[in-house]
C-alpha cells in the first residue's frame, strides 16, 4: 500500500509498521520540531471527534504530508488515554472508525476485500461469512437483520458499501480495545498540557447540555413494563425488546446514561457495546432517530402483553400519552 | 435400592457414552434419584472420572455445558471464564402448535419433521457440513442438535439469537424480502411483487414455495383449487375464485419468472407460508437454548430419569428411519411384573400395548412406566 492509501487508514497493521520503521522514538516525535506538525494534527483529530464525532479532512500533497497524518495518529491515541475519560475514549474510536468508512465507500472492492481481511472477515464473491457478518452488523435494524438477507452456504450477501458499514463498527471495536490497554506515557500530558485543558471543559459541558427526562414508569405500556422487568431480573431479552425499549425510553426523555444503567444486569452486558446501540437507536451516532415500532411489529415479534386500555391505540407511546393526560 | 435404580445401574456399569469435545473444560450438573436439587459445577479431567462417578452415583438426570470454560467447577460465571460454546437447538414436542392435540408417538414424528427443517436450514443456508452437525433424540419429547464448528463458538447471545430468529423467521419484513413494483399505465397502476427463487436465505425460500404452490393450484381442478385457497387464513370464495381464474399460462408464465402481479393475494398467501417454512423452536415462556450461552444440554448416551430412554445418536442420513420408541431402547426384553397406577396404551419396540392393573411386561416398558410414574414394579 503506498503512503498516501497508509495515511487515510493508519490503524491497520501496515501502518504501525511503517512508523516501527521509521525508529522515531517517542521522546523525538513528543518534542522534536520535526514533528510538531504531527503533533498539531493529532490534537486537531481528538477535537475534531470531540466536538463533532468524526475526523477532519488533512490536505495531503507529497510523502512529508502523508508521513505527518499517519504519525498524528499514534500521537491522538496517547492523547486520548490520557484524558483519562470513557467518554473521550469512546468517541474518539467512534470518530476514526466513521472518517475510515468515510473512505472506504470510495475505495474498491478488492482493496475492502483486503482491510477485511486484516479483521479476519471471510469474504468471496461479493459475500461473507454469516458469523463475521453477525458479529458486527447493526441488527436492530431491520434491514440488516439476519433473516432478511440473502443466506446461502454460510455466506451474506453484502454490497461494497455494507461490508465497509461492517468494518466501520470492526475498526471502532479494534480502537477502542486497544485503547483500553495503551500506555500514554505522562510526557504526553505536559506536552499538550493546554489542549487537554481546553477540550476537557467542552467535554464536561457536552454532558451537561443533556436534559433530565421525567419519564412515568407506571404509565408505560404493558409490552415496555414487560421488557424492562426482565432487563432488570438480567433475563435475556431479545434483540427488538431491546430495540423497542430503548426507543421507547427515549421517545419519553430518559437519557442515554438513564438507559445504559437499566441494561447493566443483562447477562452479556458490555458497556462499550450497549452505549455504541443505544446512541445509535437514539440518533447521537447513526444521525438518525428510530422510531417507536408500532403496536402490530411488536405483536410480530411476541413482546406484547395487552391490557384493556390497548384495545384503542395502536402505538406504544399512544398508551402513553393518553394514560398521563 | 429401587427398581429405576438398579436398573440404571445396570446400565451405567456398560454405558455408551458419547464424549462431548474437551472433556475437561466442561461443568457437569446431576439429578440423583429421589432428589430435586440439582449437583452443579463438577468438572472431570478424564473421560473415567465421568464414568466411574456415573457408576457410583446412578444419576436420574446427567447434564453437560455447552460452553467451554477455564474453570469449569467453579460456582459463579466470573471465576469459570467463559471460552466459547457449541451452538445447540434444541427441538421440544411442548413448543410446537398443536401439542396438545397429539398423543406421544404423533408428537414425536412431528418434532422430528421440524429437526428435518432446521436440518436444511442449518445446511443448505448456514453452510454448515453433516460432519459439524450431531443430532440426538433428547430421551424424551425432542431432538438436539449441536453443531461444532470454530467460526461460531465465540458467538455471544444476541448473535446467536439472531440464528434463532433466522431459522424461526421471527422479525422476516416481506417487504425487505420481496419488493413491490408500481408500474403505471395512464390512471391505472398495476402492482407487481417481485421474488427470486435463484436467491438464498428467506427470499429463495418463499418464492420457490410459491412456484410450487402455484403449480400445484393450476393443476387441480377449479373445484378442488379453490377449497385449496381457501384453506388458507382470511382468503375469501371471491379471492379464491379471482386467483384460480387469473392464473393462464401468461401469468404461470410470469410467476416462474418470480413475478407476482396480485399484490394483495400474494400477502395474504405469504403470512401463513412463513410460519409453515419457519421452525416451531420455542414457545414464548421458554428460553431458547441456542441464545443461550452457558446452558445445560443432556449427556449423549446417558438415560433420560423421566423415561429410562437413552439419549440417542441419530445418523443424519439415517434420520427418516429413526424410531426413538425402538432406537432409543435399552434394556431388555425379559418380562417383569408391575402395577399400573392408571391404564396406559403405547406403542414401544413396534408393538402395541394396552395397560391396566397388573401385568407382565417387558423390562424396557416396565422402565418407561416406572419413570413416567404410570407404574409401580414389584420388589
Amino acid at each position: 500500500m503506498d503512503l498516501f492509501k497508509l495515511s487515510y487508514y493508519p490503524f491497520l497493521a501496515e501502518a504501525k509498521e511503517w512508523v516501527r520503521e521509521q525508529g522515531v522514538s517517542v521522546e523525538e516525535i513528543l518534542s522534536d520540531v520535526i514533528y510538531e506538525r504531527a503533533r498539531r494534527r493529532a490534537i486537531e483529530r481528538i477535537e475534531h471527534a470531540i466536538l463533532k464525532g468524526t475526523i477532519s479532512e488533512a490536505p495531503l500533497t507529497n510523502e512529508v504530508d502523508c508521513a505527518m497524518e499517519i504519525f498524528s495518529y499514534p500521537i491522538a491515541r496517547m492523547i486520548a488515554v490520557s484524558f483519562e475519560n470513557e467518554y473521550v475514549l469512546r468517541r474518539y474510536a467512534l470518530a476514526e472508525a466513521k472518517k475510515a468508512y468515510e473512505r472506504m465507500k470510495n475505495e474498491d472492492m478488492q482493496f475492502i476485500v483486503h482491510i477485511a481481511e486484516e479483521f479476519g472477515m471471510e469474504i468471496k464473491n461479493d459475500a461473507i461469512h454469516f458469523s463475521d457478518y453477525l458479529r458486527y452488523a447493526p441488527t436492530w435494524d431491520m434491514k440488516w437483520k439476519l433473516v432478511n438477507r440473502d443466506l446461502k452456504d454460510g455466506y451474506v450477501s453484502v454490497a461494497k458499501q455494507e461490508i465497509a458499514r461492517l468494518l466501520q463498527e470492526a475498526i471502532r471495536k479494534k480502537i477502542y480495545d486497544e485503547l483500553a490497554y495503551l500506555y500514554a506515557p505522562p510526557e504526553i500530558k505536559r506536552v499538550f498540557y493546554n489542549d487537554i485543558l481546553r477540550l476537557r471543559s467542552k467535554v464536561v459541558v457536552r454532558k451537561e447540555k443533556k436534559i433530565r427526562g421525567d419519564a412515568s414508569f407506571p404509565d408505560f405500556p404493558p409490552c415496555i413494563k414487560a421488557i424492562i422487568s426482565a432487563v432488570k431480573s438480567g433475563k435475556n431479552v431479545p434483540h427488538v425488546g431491546r430495540f423497542t425499549l430503548v426507543t421507547f425510553l427515549n421517545a419519553v426523555g430518559m437519557d442515554e446514561d438513564e438507559i445504559l444503567k437499566l441494561f447493566s444486569k443483562s447477562p452479556d452486558f458490555q458497556e462499550d457495546k450497549a452505549r455504541y446501540q443505544i446512541e445509535h437507536i437514539t440518533g447521537k451516532i447513526s444521525g438518525t432517530v428510530y422510531s417507536i415500532p408500532r403496536c402490530s411489529t411488536i405483536r410480530t415479534w411476541g413482546l406484547c402483553y395487552p391490557d384493556e386500555r390497548c384495545k384503542y391505540v395502536s402505538h406504544p407511546l399512544m398508551y402513553y400519552r393518553r394514560k398521563r393526560k | 435400592m429401587n427398581f429405576l435404580r438398579k436398573k440404571f445401574y445396570s446400565y451405567y456399569l456398560h454405558p455408551s457414552i458419547k464424549f462431548p469435545h474437551r472433556v475437561e473444560r466442561r461443568e457437569f450438573a446431576f439429578v440423583l434419584f429421589n432428589e430435586q436439587s440439582m449437583h452443579r459445577h463438577i468438572s472431570f479431567s478424564s473421560k473415567d472420572g465421568l464414568l466411574n462417578y456415573l457408576k457410583t452415583n446412578i444419576p436420574a438426570h446427567v447434564y453437560y455445558s455447552s460452553a467451554y470454560y477455564r474453570n469449569p467447577s467453579a460456582s459463579t460465571m466470573q471465576e469459570k471464564k467463559w471460552m466459547g460454546a457449541d451452538l445447540i437447538f434444541d427441538l421440544d414436542a411442548d413448543h410446537l402448535p398443536n401439542a396438545k392435540e397429539m398423543n406421544y408417538e404423533d408428537s414425536l414424528r412431528e418434532v422430528k419433521k421440524e429437526a428435518i427443517k432446521l436440518l436444511s436450514f442449518l445446511i443448505d443456508d448456514f453452510g454448515f457440513s453433516k460432519e459439524e452437525i450431531e443430532i440426538y433424540f433428547s430421551g424424551s419429547r425432542g431432538y438436539h442438535l449441536h453443531v461444532s464448528n470454530s467460526k461460531v463458538l465465540e458467538l455471544g447471545s444476541q448473535e446467536r439469537r439472531e440464528i434463532v430468529d433466522y431459522i424461526t423467521g421471527r422479525g422476516l419484513s416481506i417487504e425487505e424480502i420481496a419488493r413491490e413494483k408500481k408500474i403505471y399505465k395512464g390512471k391505472f397502476v398495476d402492482k407487481t411483487i417481485e421474488i427470486c427463487p435463484q436467491a438464498g436465505g428467506w427470499k429463495g425460500r418463499i418464492a420457490k414455495t410459491l412456484i410450487k404452490f402455484f403449480r400445484e393450484i393450476r393443476n387441480m381442478s377449479r373445484e378442488k383449487a379453490i377449497e385449496e385457497l381457501m384453506k388458507i387464513e382470511s382468503v375469501g370464495n371471491k379471492m379464491a375464485e379471482d386467483i384460480y381464474d387469473a392464473l393462464n399460462d401468461e401469468r404461470m408464465r410470469r410467476i416462474e419468472e418470480g413475478k407476482l402481479d396480485q399484490a394483495t393475494a400474494f400477502k395474504k398467501i405469504v403470512k401463513p407460508l412463513i410460519r409453515k417454512l419457519a421452525i416451531s423452536l420455542h414457545s414464548e415462556a421458554d428460553e431458547p437454548v441456542t441464545a443461550d450461552i452457558k446452558r445445560l444440554i443432556r449427556l449423549p448416551g446417558s438415560l433420560h430419569g423421566k423415561t429410562g430412554l437413552r439419549v440417542t445418536e441419530v445418523k443424519i442420513d439415517e434420520i427418516n428411519e429413526f424410531e426413538p420408541l425402538r432406537d432409543a431402547v435399552v434394556f431388555s426384553d425379559e418380562k417383569v411384573k408391575i402395577k399400573m397406577l392408571k391404564p396406559f396404551r403405547i406403542e414401544m419396540m413396534e408393538e402395541e400395548f394396552d395397560l391396566k392393573g397388573v401385568a407382565k411386561v417387558p423390562e424396557y416398558l416396565a422402565v418407561f412406566l416406572v419413570a413416567k410414574g404410570v407404574a409401580e414394579a414389584f420388589s
